[in-house]
């Protein structure tokens, strides 16, 4: 296992270089132009000659990119073409708390109502209560969000119009700006997280050895969470991982339409204006957080499983 | 059991929550002004802002020698006065005696010298000073970095700023208006390398906060002559018009809506007809243009047949749904010369079929035309009808190309370097930067001009503008010459307008001392602007 981690480790860097490098391309092939997006419409080919220049846009490809790594070793992302002279590293790591804690909170929330949820359904198999539940988690699961934001706001709106207390529509930096966007988030991983459950709870209930604990006369409680839950929790682990990953690009929606200044709202914006430094340090960012989350997915898979920490 | 439990526990905590919540707090005083399509400002620096939502704060932020009233006509603001030349070319401005930066230090003429000077400099990085500013003496020497001296602006005394022209121009007074002509303060400029962030103003208006990502909180600048007896403003940054409207639907909100954002078209009709309703057309126009380099649009008969062929009011008020008003000229409604008629080519699908014979062509000869757009609002839906139009009169195909929206203006930039390589029809706008006839026609469409993307060329047509925008104190003569010019672009097709873009918004009707036009939302007297209780 510790020869597993120390590979994860090491290819690491790689893989941001890698990531570095691809998104230094895209951003390089593909059409467009972030001078001509700040100009808006208005061609003056003097001006626009001077911009290029200043931004440093009519380089070679290599001097732009190694200027650009050189740049992200030292931990300097270099300057914002749109939001002029402001350094990348400030507006991003303004971005980053606030999409990590919004992630955060939506997770926790979809864990503690997921996987009650799941269980309960996994011990009441087959009645109505069950179905009608399931079925709900999978209509949470199956309704993006940008369909779900507007039912709460239509509901939001009629508490309004009756004046009853309601919540914001949008915004950020008080209490009860999180209770939309967090609800919207976790809905759809509440839903996926409760039908996981469920299924791993069901395989695991079937277990001989379960029939071995009950005969044993063992409390029902000690059997569900000591020696059911803990073996059903392994495929849950195995997708909160990549689940953490997609509540932050589930961000990207949410954010834009809630005014919440975090990453992936600047994301969107620095890709319509073409604004290269910041694409590619949230894209680095991003990346670093998918593999490290991996990483984090597997270590807690080996202290769980005996099994895999001797495989490894 | 214990779900069930852990469940009730959550709902009553959300229930809670809900009940907490403070209901939409009415602070009296407080301005509550979204900005809409952003999530930051680009600068505070005057010459480095480059959308519409940035100019909407530095037009609060910072004064400038003149800005323009209700009625649009250019009034003194930090200049109290000006005399011109008798050839046209000096201006001789006063400064406003007692005009002040937010920390009391006077605004002196070497701020102004220092601001226009500022906005010009490679280094600065902005492109409007060089794109406004260019009739200035000595302007292009600085833009292109041969001098740090502009020549053309010199303060003679404290409050006596000397401006010459290269050209005499009855729109230079309109074009001080813009931001790129904002007096900042020199001192501070030159010693606080921070300065922009934390900018003194010269404005109504001086910064309190500025949260990025969310929003700033402006204040009455005390050093302004007209002074509001507002407490502050709030502009909060929302990047969706949806949610701004839903923001000012639940009382957060006093003015929702900006150029290209105003209520989303799927609201307009429940907004409609309510006191806090305010809709005009813009100083804007939606139009086809064509490659007149290329065949078949080089040919004037071609373009006329393209023309005649649509039906704008079916376009405007039946596919738009009125959210426009269907154009048959290139001059938006309001703006001066607009008022003097043109004969316009209207839908006649037997004329369109005429025009192609007068050409000498036929829609076999043609063959498939390409239209190219910007994928962006309701394009989508304007170029399919166009598309369809054109083969119901004229029975020829035109396949449509979307391009994303900075990949179109990368091309339209090389129709214009390149025509051979170009687009050969394109589908885009243009929006006034100041009320005056040479933006519209002058600034794209005089032969070989930068915004001239598709290279229509007339020399009558440049002789009458060139005659027009030189030409100071007598009004109706030039506006005569401009309505002469603009009648041989429609008859020849040097733009095909099909529509001005109505822009709706919502503002408060407690919200008094505001003017709502086509160049957007304009407060004439910032002591009359408030929010009453």
């Amino acid at each position: 296992m510790g020869n597993v981690i120390l590979r994860r480790f090491v290819s690491l860097p790689f893989v941001i270089f890698s990531i570095t490098f691809i998104t230094f391309w895209v951003g390089f092939l593909a059409p467009g132009d972030p001078i001509l997006s700040m100009m808006g419409g208005r061609n003056d080919q003097a001006t626009y000659e001077r911009l290029r220049h200043l931004y440093g846009l009519d380089q070679t490809w290599n001097d732009q990119y190694f200027r650009y790594l050189g740049g992200l070793l030292r931990g300097d992302l270099g300057l914002s073409f749109r939001y002029q002279g402001r350094p990348v590293v400030e507006i991003v790591s303004g971005g980053i708390p606030v999409s990590v804690s919004l992630g955060a909170v939506a997770l926790v929330l979809s864990l503690s109502i997921g996987v009650p949820v799941g269980i309960w359904a996994a011990l009441w198999q087959n009645t109505t209560a069950e179905r009608l539940s399931m079925a709900a988690m999978l209509m949470l699961y199956s309704i993006p969000s940008f369909v779900l934001i507007p039912i709460f706001r239509w509901v939001n709106y009629q508490f309004y119009a009756r004046g009853w207390p309601s919540l914001p529509v949008a915004g950020w930096g008080q209490p009860e700006h999180w209770i939309m966007p967090v609800l919207v988030l976790a809905a759809a991983s509440v839903g996926y997280i409760a039908r996981l459950t469920r299924v791993s709870m069901l395989e695991v209930l079937k277990q001989d050895y379960l029939r071995t604990a009950y005969a044993k006369g063992l409390g029902q409680n000690r059997i569900l969470w000591v020696h059911a839950f803990r073996n059903a929790v392994l495929p849950i682990i195995t997708v909160v991982g990549p689940s953490v990953a997609f509540l932050v690009t589930g961000a990207f929606v949410v954010e834009n339409i809630f005014a919440i200044p975090g990453i992936g709202f600047l994301s969107v914006q620095a890709i319509q204006q073409r604004d290269y430094p910041v694409i590619q340090s949230t894209t680095v960012i991003l990346a670093a957080a998918v593999v490290l989350m991996n990483l984090i997915t597997d270590l807690l898979y080996s202290l769980l499983d005996p099994r895999i920490r001797v495989e490894g | 059991m214990f779900t069930k439990r852990l469940l009730t526990v959550l709902l009553v905590s959300v229930l809670f929550i809900l009940a907490v919540a403070p209901a939409a707090a009415q602070e009296g005083g407080n301005l509550r002004w979204s900005l809409e399509g952003i999530n930051d400002l680009v600068s505070l620096d005057p010459a480095k802002a480059s959308d519409s939502q940035g100019f909407t704060v530095i037009g609060l932020l910072y004064g400038g020698l003149v800005r323009l009233d209700g009625d649009l006509n250019v009034i003194p603001e930090l200049a109290e006065s000006w005399t011109v030349s008798e050839d046209g070319l000096v201006y001789t401005f006063t400064l406003r005696e007692g005009a002040a930066f937010s920390d009391g230090s006077a605004v002196t003429a070497s701020d102004v010298v220092w601001s226009l000077t500022h906005a010009l400099d490679p280094a600065t990085g902005g492109w409007t000073g060089p794109f406004y500013l260019s009739n200035i003496a000595g302007a292009n020497e600085v833009a292109s970095g041969g001098t740090s001296e502009l020549s053309g602006a010199v303060a003679v005394d404290d409050r006596t700023v000397q401006i010459t022209i290269l050209q005499p121009s009855a729109y230079f007074l309109s074009q001080l208006t813009f931001g790129s002509a904002k007096i900042v303060s020199s001192k501070q400029a030159t010693t606080d390398a921070q300065w922009e962030n934390n900018p003194l103003s010269s404005g109504p208006f001086q910064l309190k906060e500025w949260n990025h990502g969310q929003g700033i909180v402006l204040v009455p600048n005390p050093g302004y002559y007209q002074k509001s007896p507002l407490a502050s403003i709030t502009m909060p940054f929302i990047q969706d018009s949806e949610t701004a409207y839903q923001l000012y639907r639940t009382g957060q909100l006093d003015i929702m809506g900006s150029q290209q954002n105003g209520i989303p078209s799927v609201h307009v009709a429940e907004a409609e007809g309510q006191a806090d309703f305010r809709s005009t057309s813009l100083f804007a126009v939606r139009y086809v243009a064509f490659n007149n380099k290329l065949a078949p649009f080089d040919n004037a008969d071609v373009r006329r047949a393209f023309a005649l062929a649509l039906d704008k009011q079916t376009l405007a008020n039946d596919v738009l749904a009125g959210t426009v008003v269907a154009a048959d000229r290139i001059l938006p409604l309001g703006i001066p010369a607009s008022e003097l008629p043109v004969t316009s080519l209207s839908f006649d699908p037997a004329a369109a079929k005429a025009a192609l014979v007068a050409a000498g062509v036929t829609p076999e000869t043609i063959g498939t035309v390409k239209l190219t757009y910007g994928v962006e609002g309701d394009n989508e839906r304007v170029v399919t009808v166009l598309q369809a139009m054109w083969k119901e009169s004229l029975g020829i195909d035109v396949t449509l190309e979307p391009l994303e929206l900075s990949t179109f203006s990368a091309r339209l930039n090389e129709t214009t370097q390149t025509p051979e390589t170009g687009l050969q029809m394109y589908y885009s706008v243009w929006g006034a930067d100041y009320p005056d006839p040479q933006n519209f026609l002058s600034q794209q469409l005089r032969t070989d001009v930068g915004n001239n993307n598709g290279h229509y060329s007339n020399t009558e047509f440049d002789a009458l503008v060139d005659q027009a925008d030189v030409l100071t104190g007598d009004v109706a003569t030039r506006l005569g010459l401009y309505n002469q010019a603009e009648q041989i672009a429609v008859s020849e097709v040097g733009w095909l307008p099909l529509f001005n873009p109505r822009l709706n918004i919502l503002v408060n009707p407690k919200v008094v001392g505001v003017v709502f036009n086509g160049q957007g939302l304009i407060i004439p007297d910032f002591a009359a602007l408030n929010v009453s209780a």
